[in-house]
């Protein structure tokens, strides 16, 4: 059963919703509007001032200036000037509509969850109503921004299969937003009978009992990562520490820095011309705002498994929470920078079904799901990704990360494949497991790419003409649109043949036990 | 309506039809009037005579494309097996694709004007993957249709979620 039943799970923090009718549609948080109008509001009023300084001035210090009745050059602060009653009207009506469409809009947005879809509508002319299949969820979003934080309110965004298909609800109490994830990710997860067996036992009881002071309350959600910390949440698979997040950033803005000095410096000794080292003013500044935005984003990264998929939060000042159910990730791609490799840093990134508008970890996009960790890090999150791949076991763990270029478990290409691959031809290769497939590619920059067969689309091999002279083929596994396009190339017609045979079948085999 | 059920799935290599040959080249000496017409008007109006070189290359990449279309159209393929469909065309650039059945998420019929007057159709499928892009071209219209009937069909039977 769904919570709209009063004494049902999550019933208590149903508080935020007054006069709300029985048929299971909720209402957001009060202060929406100013939430999501207060930036808006708080820029006209400055503009407002900033263009009638002359007014504000002569009315507030005219005594003191001497200068009563002296009317302004601006021939808008002179119209403002001989008709203070009606501009003032004006204002008022101005704030007034603003209040009445921001209560309008927030009385008109509603959410419900039911058995099988999650419903949104809105809009006061354009009404929206947006339905989203519980079991098309492909991942829940909790984001708190730092405005938000203060209200104790969040936004929450579901996301759903296809583009700009997700549901956002901004804003939702702090409370409420936990519950309805829990919910849809239980529904999700399809452990909804599970949890109905369980009968109280959600955590969303717990919320107002015993309820602290409002201010403790925020205090006490302020300073912890999730959304209430008194869910029990299991441990963090990576450590995120200050040291190599710092390294990471400089690291990986090292290489543009230097080019960027390059062309820079190089025309000063030629011409002499100092005044050329003020254009790159604009470029260290957005550098700067890059690793600042990263580093503060990153700082209290956590990604772990919980029972309703895989957990990742991040964020510092403005915190985010996203969690991905089970097997709703397409592809992931680890992948080393140069300057990384004497540290042995890698990053993860994934593909999944649905776009968000929400930046992921280190302000990336929404695809990077570990901005930066050594090979034992990377080695958890892939098995926490896909479960069942063994890395460590089957492939000695550093090994498939790419440390060893010659773990014997991959088939590479031949030596012919020169022609194509120079520097990595002993590197470039393909693993077949019972759950996935793994292109190892790269010696420069060096990366591994795993496709779950439970997701691939189709496969393909194809060739060009200096291929097909020197025997190569190249296989490409097709997922869903995303940052990764998992394909391998100059690989031995046979090895290319038997790689697409055996995905094929092995994506067969994985679909089947998937319905 | 007869049920001559011409394409049985039985693992065999099916071709295109040979006037698809048609819809081909006819698609393509359009790009070449297009292309060259509108190169050709420089050394027209100019009378400088090296600018004629940009219209004479485009009929000979054209011309040479055209008659080896023949070939290319008879390497056009495509194959029912007991759970996808394999899809292959190409001589120079060869590329084969395996389309699980439950993967397909919808099937497209469309008609150009040319291939309608020759009562052809082609087929595309999508699946959540952009980079699958099968198109079946040249299929005779009933064929297409039954085709793409069946597959749907098997789609909707073996769909695994997304």
């Amino acid at each position: 059963m769904n919570a709209v039943e009063p004494g049902a799970p999550g019933e208590p923090v149903r508080a935020d919703g007054p006069g709300r009718p029985d048929d299971g549609w909720r209402r957001l948080h009060p202060a929406t509007p100013l939430l999501r109008g207060g930036v808006v509001l708080v820029a006209i009023a400055v503009w407002a001032a900033v263009q009638l300084r002359d007014v504000w001035v002569t009315i507030l210090l005219g005594d003191v200036l001497g200068e009563v009745g002296r009317v302004p050059e601006d021939p808008a602060a002179r119209w403002v000037f001989s008709n203070v009653g009606l501009a003032l009207l004006i204002v008022l009506v101005v704030i007034i509509g603003i209040l009445v469409i921001g209560w309008l809009s927030w009385r008109l947005h509603s959410y419900r969850v039911t058995a099988d879809v999650v419903e949104e509508r809105e809009g006061i002319i354009w009404r929206k109503h947006r339905r989203a299949r519980l079991d098309r969820i492909q991942g829940v979003n909790v984001e708190r921004p730092l405005l938000a934080r203060i209200f104790g309110a969040a936004r929450v965004e579901v996301s759903v299969a296809g583009e700009n298909a997700n549901i956002r609800l901004y804003a939702l109490g702090s409370a409420t937003a936990n519950a309805l994830r829990e919910e849809l990710l239980a529904a999700a997860s399809s452990a909804r009978a599970a949890r109905a067996t369980e009968g109280g036992t959600d955590p969303g009881d717990s919320v107002d009992a015993g309820r602290p002071g409002v201010i403790s309350q925020r205090l006490q959600e302020l300073t912890s990562p999730e959304l209430d910390s008194r869910l029990s949440t299991p441990d963090s698979l990576v450590r995120m520490d200050l040291g190599r997040l710092l390294g990471s950033t400089a690291l990986s803005l090292a290489l543009p820095i230097l080019m960027g000095a390059a062309v820079i410096v190089v025309p000063v000794l030629l011409t002499g011309q100092w005044g050329v080292v003020f254009l790159v003013v604009p470029g260290v500044i957005g550098f700067g705002a890059y690793a600042i935005r990263r580093v503060t984003r990153s700082l209290r990264y956590t990604i772990a498994g919980t029972e309703h998929g895989i957990r990742v939060g991040f964020g510092l000042l403005s915190t985010t929470n996203e969690t991905l159910p089970a097997g709703r990730i397409h592809a992931i791609e680890v992948t080393q920078p140069l300057l990384w490799r004497p540290f042995g840093w890698w990053s993860v990134r994934i593909n999944r079904a649905s776009r968000s508008t929400r930046d992921g970890a280190a302000g990336q996009a929404a695809t990077t799901i570990l901005p930066v960790g050594d090979s034992d890090d990377v080695v958890r999150v892939i098995e926490l990704i896909v479960p069942g791949l063994d890395l460590r076991g089957a492939l000695g763990g550093a090994g498939a990360v790419g440390l060893d270029p010659r773990a014997p478990e991959y088939v590479t290409s031949p030596p012919r494949a020169r022609v194509f691959r120079w520097w990595s031809w002993r590197r470039n290769g393909y693993h077949l497991t019972d759950e996935a497939v793994l292109l190892r590619k790269g010696s420069v920059w060096r990366t591994l790419t795993i496709v779950p067969f439970a997701r691939v689309q189709s496969v393909a091999l194809s060739s060009g003409p200096i291929a097909r002279a020197t025997r190569l083929r190249r296989v490409s596994v097709h997922t869903v649109m995303g940052p990764i396009v998992p394909s391998l190339g100059a690989i031995d017609v046979v090895d290319a043949e038997h790689l697409a045979r055996e995905a094929e079948s092995r994506t067969l085999v994985a679909m089947v036990s998937q319905r | 309506m007869t049920e001559p059920n011409p394409v049985p799935a039985d693992g065999e290599w099916h071709g295109v039809a040979p006037s698809y040959l048609w819809v081909d080249l006819a698609g393509q000496a359009l790009t070449l009037v297009v292309s060259a017409g509108a190169t050709v008007i420089a050394p027209l109006a100019s009378g400088v005579a090296w600018l004629w070189a940009l219209p004479a290359a485009f009929v000979v990449i054209f011309g040479t494309s055209m008659l080896l279309t023949p070939r290319r159209v008879r390497a056009i393929g495509y194959r029912l097996r007991e759970d996808d469909l394999v899809f292959r065309r190409g001589i120079m650039w060869h590329r084969q694709v395996a389309v699980p059945y439950g993967r397909m998420q919808l099937v497209d019929l469309t008609q150009g004007p040319i291939a309608r007057m020759l009562g052809l159709a082609e087929l595309r499928f999508v699946t959540a993957a952009a980079a699958t892009a099968v198109t079946i071209p040249g299929l005779p219209r009933d064929e297409a249709a039954t085709l793409r009937d069946r597959l749907v069909a098997l789609a909707e039977s073996r769909r695994a979620g997304l």
